[in-house]
């Protein structure tokens, strides 16, 4: 190991690690870093640039959305660049060294048309950020992967490493291939490795703050957009095109929109990022040996429950679930057919029955008193009123 | 003299000498004055060159300009017209037009006229007093054409022959007083580069057009443009290969040879005509058919001139297959793209095939420019299209289209997205396909004809939305307009190709054509990068045009367009340091590709046999 377990004990206690966080600027990345900064530690995250603004000022405008005091600023410097890119690494090195890592620089995009993508940040992006691990001199790897990586496995799904699997699309497939990468290099240069395996991460349980609004917020996003289209029919144009698809005003200005979403059993595995990073700091603090650590619920939330919530919440009546036989005697009509079209994607997602096996994990949180926040209708509501705040995302830092 | 609205001579200098204001494209009626008297003086392009004219000092007040300023009524029709296209609104430039005249009047100016001299008064022997000129200003409006770097460059005079024998009689004249000429279509040409010191002849006044079924053929003369031809052959229920809309048949002819996107089906050079009749150098006339000329069909070296004045063009006149209707086949890369439309070619399917990219797609769409930029970024980032496969079909050609083509935007659903499109680029439409992660491409949803009700929906097309992209006081125009079927039919609009001259809106465009075969991926990448490295070199703006199989798939052209601010020094500059980067790789290209050919080594050789230059043998 190139650090030994006292020396690395010293280094947390000191809060001398000098951490980088990559992606720093994504979903994870971001509330990862504000939860390093929050217990002290020192923070460098890598981050790309956009089109109008540095990577910087976007760090800068996020580290305002996290609500980052005076202090915790101070510990956060920035390295500009991209993981899939190697000219970041001097940057890194001159930023001041690296004692530990925590990867979070990922694609979660399913479709096999963005493959060349999706296998460019999660195996080449990951290669130049172990790459770099090596040289600089890093200590400690923590590598975030998802829970997703057992693929098609069914029944209990152990915190192991997945040799061989069939898998549901490339992100499941690259992120298994990530771990296995990972793995193999940290052992031959002696780095303590961590695998983090959150499953879906939603919003804030407390708060229902998001910087996200993709994977159980799109269908959702989908249904408010249709239902203001056909309100807006409805009122402005005598509603000839919501009548052909059956939509119609209910009582107390609800909208009736009939659409069928096609499920079978189980549910869907929720996460809310409060909970996902105070477990991994649980794991980060705690499990200093290395280890694979799931970071799930206990329980998946149901899709008819969260078919209810959205009724409830956004005034909207015929939205039921089906199982695949009430397709047969009646076809699909354009609203169904897009929801099918994209939860295809979701099905295997959708309807786990599996659990994921938290042995590791669960110690560290139960010395903690965590456990997973049940995805209610609370949480639901507050992470759509967020939502609608922030327009699901387009004002999510106007002042 | 009196100041001119420094707005309204921008506007004036932003004239791209398109003509669109000399066609009826939009039903609305001309600019009654252009076709009465026939200079282009009298037409609102006209008026625009005098505004700049006047501006710049170049242009004295004369009884023509007096003439054009008076003639004009303020009617509007040209804003409609300028506006569709170039999306420029030309009344405020014909109001200071006016105004400057009025004021002029009010000084007590005194108007310049100039003396008849010899040559004119024999000219007016030939065409009569009211068809030459050489009034100063007729001849400013001569001074420039659509070729943005050069001009200006007025003639001496200006003439409006009427017939073949008083074009025959003033090229002997011209001979007699050795005096150089030009022939202008009506008023301009159209690809540019028609200047003399002596005199132009503007074939405005010949314009007949004789339709003969029994032989496919219409009997064209000079002055006809390329729309007028269409429509005519249009109510015949029979069709030509056109060029640009406001180009003259004969002139196109002459130029570049007429290709188009429909050469897929009709050809280009020969295929598009059964004989010309000309005037040559010595007056006397003959037919490209006579046995006894000297070989008109060879190729000769690049400057080769035509062999005299066209006065008339026996066009091809070809069938309309029943059904036909036009669809667009997305691809997300160059390579399927041009693999369908050369398949489409070796399978002879379809009328018309191009290969059209993201900036073309969304200019020629879109009835404004904003709009426009907005939608040719939002196809390839939120659509997932960077390419698309404009092919008209009938029926069997279209099914053959589905079965070869992942997905198909079929007729009514390009009318849908043509009437909704300023929804479609609405942001909170975009972010949905934009996030979508559905094993479907965003534009293969949306080609599914189950999803349509659900486009409208979120689109709402009608002429009401589709004319909310331009300004209030043209809406009601716009609504009229797009509430004819044939402004949103893709047949009726590549017909009469009116939406291509939408290319030139957001600035200027220079054309670059060449010819290439389509089998050599490779070599349609090797152009693109080529005109775009040389164009990024130089600071231009540029896109890739089209790209259509001829000859059975076997040879394509492929048009890659640079843009500038013609009227910005520096931008000119660099357009032409651009075209002296361009030559000699263009020339490497002929060498190293068999058959790579740049069109401006044929310009000027439109009657040459096509095989001559697209196989070397």
């Amino acid at each position: 190991m190139r650090i030994d377990d006292a020396s690395l004990r010293r280094m947390r206690a000191g809060r001398t690690s000098r951490i980088l966080v990559t992606g720093g600027t994504g979903f994870l990345g971001s509330h990862i870093a504000a939860a390093l900064l929050g217990a002290g530690y020192r923070v460098a995250v890598l981050a790309r640039s956009a089109k109008t603004l540095s990577a910087r000022a976007r760090m800068e405008r996020l580290a305002d959305w996290l609500g980052l005091d005076e202090d915790a600023r101070r510990r956060l410097a920035v390295v500009e660049g991209d993981v899939l890119e190697a000219g970041w690494a001097a940057a890194a090195a001159e930023a001041g060294g690296v004692d530990e890592i925590v990867h979070c620089a990922s694609s979660t995009a399913f479709a096999e048309r963005k493959r060349a993508e999706v296998e460019a940040a999660n195996i080449g992006g990951l290669r130049n950020v172990l790459d770099f691990a090596v040289r600089s001199g890093c200590a400690f790897f923590h590598h975030i992967s998802t829970a997703y990586v057992a693929g098609r496995r069914t029944g209990p799904c152990p915190e192991d490493w997945v040799e061989s699997a069939a898998f549901t699309n490339v992100y499941e497939e690259t992120k298994a291939r990530g771990e296995v990468l990972a793995r193999d290099l940290c052992r031959r240069e002696g780095l303590r490795l961590n695998v983090y395996r959150p499953t879906i991460v939603t919003g804030d349980s407390r708060t229902g703050r998001t910087l996200r609004f993709n994977a159980l917020y799109f269908p959702v996003k989908a249904a408010v957009y249709l239902r203001d289209i056909y309100l807006a029919d409805i009122r402005d144009r005598g509603g000839r095109r919501a009548a052909e698809l059956g939509i119609r005003p209910a009582e107390d200005g609800r909208l009736v929109m009939p659409l069928r979403i096609e499920i079978g059993g189980g549910g869907i595995n929720l996460v809310p990022v409060d909970h996902c990073v105070a477990a991994f700091m649980a794991v980060f603090e705690d499990g200093l040996d290395g280890g694979i650590y799931h970071i799930a619920s206990g329980a998946p939330t149901r899709i008819e429950d969260i078919v209810a919530y959205t009724r409830r919440f956004f005034r909207l009546e015929g939205i039921e679930t089906r199982g695949p036989e009430a397709f047969a005697g009646r076809p699909r009509n354009a609203l169904e057919v897009l929801y099918d079209s994209y939860l295809e994607t979701y099905r295997p997602y959708m309807q786990e029955t599996r659990s994921f096996e938290s042995a590791n994990a669960a110690p560290m949180l139960a010395r903690r008193g965590l456990v997973c926040p049940a995805f209610d209708y609370d949480v639901f509501a507050r992470c759509m009123a967020y939502a609608q705040e922030v327009d699901w995302g387009s004002k999510l830092f106007a002042r | 003299m009196p100041r001119i609205d420094p707005e309204a001579v921008r506007l004036a200098a932003q004239c791209r000498h398109y003509a669109m204001c000399k066609i009826d494209y939009l039903g609305t009626g001309l600019c009654p004055s252009g076709p009465e008297k026939g200079f282009v003086t009298y037409y609102p392009q006209g008026r625009m060159d005098l505004v700049r004219g006047l501006a710049e000092g170049r242009v004295p007040i004369t009884e023509a300009l007096l003439g054009s300023a008076d003639t004009c009524t303020m009617c509007g029709v040209c804003d409609g017209q300028c506006h569709f296209v170039t999306g420029m609104r030309p009344t405020a430039v014909m109001r200071a037009l006016k105004d400057h005249v009025a004021e002029f009047r009010r000084g007590g100016g005194e108007i310049v006229r100039p003396v008849e001299d010899e040559p004119l008064r024999r000219l007016r022997s030939i065409v009569g007093r009211e068809g030459a000129s050489n009034d100063p200003a007729v001849l400013w409006t001569y001074a420039d054409d659509p070729f943005p770097l050069t001009g200006p460059r007025p003639p001496r005079y200006v003439v409006l022959p009427r017939s073949r024998d008083e074009v025959a009689a003033v090229v002997r004249l011209a001979g007699e007083l050795g005096l150089p000429y030009a022939v202008r279509g009506s008023g301009g040409s159209v690809f540019g580069l028609v200047f003399t010191d002596g005199i132009v002849l503007d074939m405005a006044r010949m314009r007949r057009i004789d339709i003969d079924r029994a032989n496919w053929c219409a009997a064209v003369e000079p002055g006809v443009t390329s729309f007028d031809l269409q429509q005519e052959a249009h109510r015949h229920g029979v069709r030509v290969n056109a060029a640009e809309p406001a180009a003259t048949v004969c002139g196109n002819i002459i130029c570049t040879g007429t290709f188009s996107t429909w050469s897929h089906a009709y050809g280009t050079n020969l295929d598009n005509f059964v004989d010309l009749e000309f005037v040559g150098r010595d007056g006397g006339v003959f037919r490209l058919n006579d046995r006894d000329i000297p070989n008109p069909f060879g190729l000769g070296p690049p400057g080769t001139p035509p062999p005299g004045v066209c006065t008339r063009a026996f066009v091809k006149l070809h069938p309309v297959p029943g059904g036909e209707e036009g669809i667009l086949v997305p691809f997300e890369d160059l390579d399927g793209a041009v693999g369908l439309a050369r398949e489409l070619g070796t399978r002879r399917i379809g009328s018309a095939v191009a290969v059209l990219g993201a900036h073309y797609i969304a200019t020629f769409l879109s009835p404004d420019e904003a709009l426009a930029k907005a939608l040719k970024e939002a196809l390839p980032e939120a659509l997932g299209i960077r390419y698309g496969v404009l092919v008209i079909a009938d029926r069997f050609g279209r099914e053959a289209v589905q079965a070869l083509a992942p997905a198909v935007i079929d007729s009514a659903m390009v009318r849908l997205l043509m009437l909704g499109l300023p929804r479609l680029v609405e942001p909170r439409w975009l972010d949905l396909v934009r996030e979508w992660e559905g094993r479907e491409r965003p534009y293969e949803l949306l080609a599914r004809p189950e999803m349509r009700p659900l486009v409208e929906a979120a689109l709402q097309p009608s002429p009401e939305t589709a004319a909310e992209a331009v300004p209030d006081a043209l809406r009601p125009l716009y609504r009229e307009v797009y509430a004819r079927p044939e402004m949103t039919d893709l047949v009726w609009l590549s017909a009469h190709r009116i939406v291509s001259a939408r290319m030139a809106r957001h600035k200027h465009v220079l054309a670059f054509l060449v010819y290439l075969p389509p089998d050599r991926i490779d070599v349609v990448r090797e152009v693109l990068e080529g005109f775009g490295r040389i164009a990024e070199a130089h600071g231009l703006d540029h896109d890739f045009g089209f790209l259509t199989p001829m000859d059975l798939g076997k040879r394509a052209i492929l048009e890659y367009d640079y843009y500038l601010d013609h009227t910005d020094p520096a931008e000119k500059e660099k357009a032409g340091r651009a075209l002296a980067d361009l030559d000699p790789w263009l020339a490497d290209l002929s060498r190293r590709v068999p058959s790579f050919l740049s069109l401006k080594d044929t310009f000027a050789q439109g009657c040459v046999r096509k095989e001559i230059f697209l196989y070397r043998v």
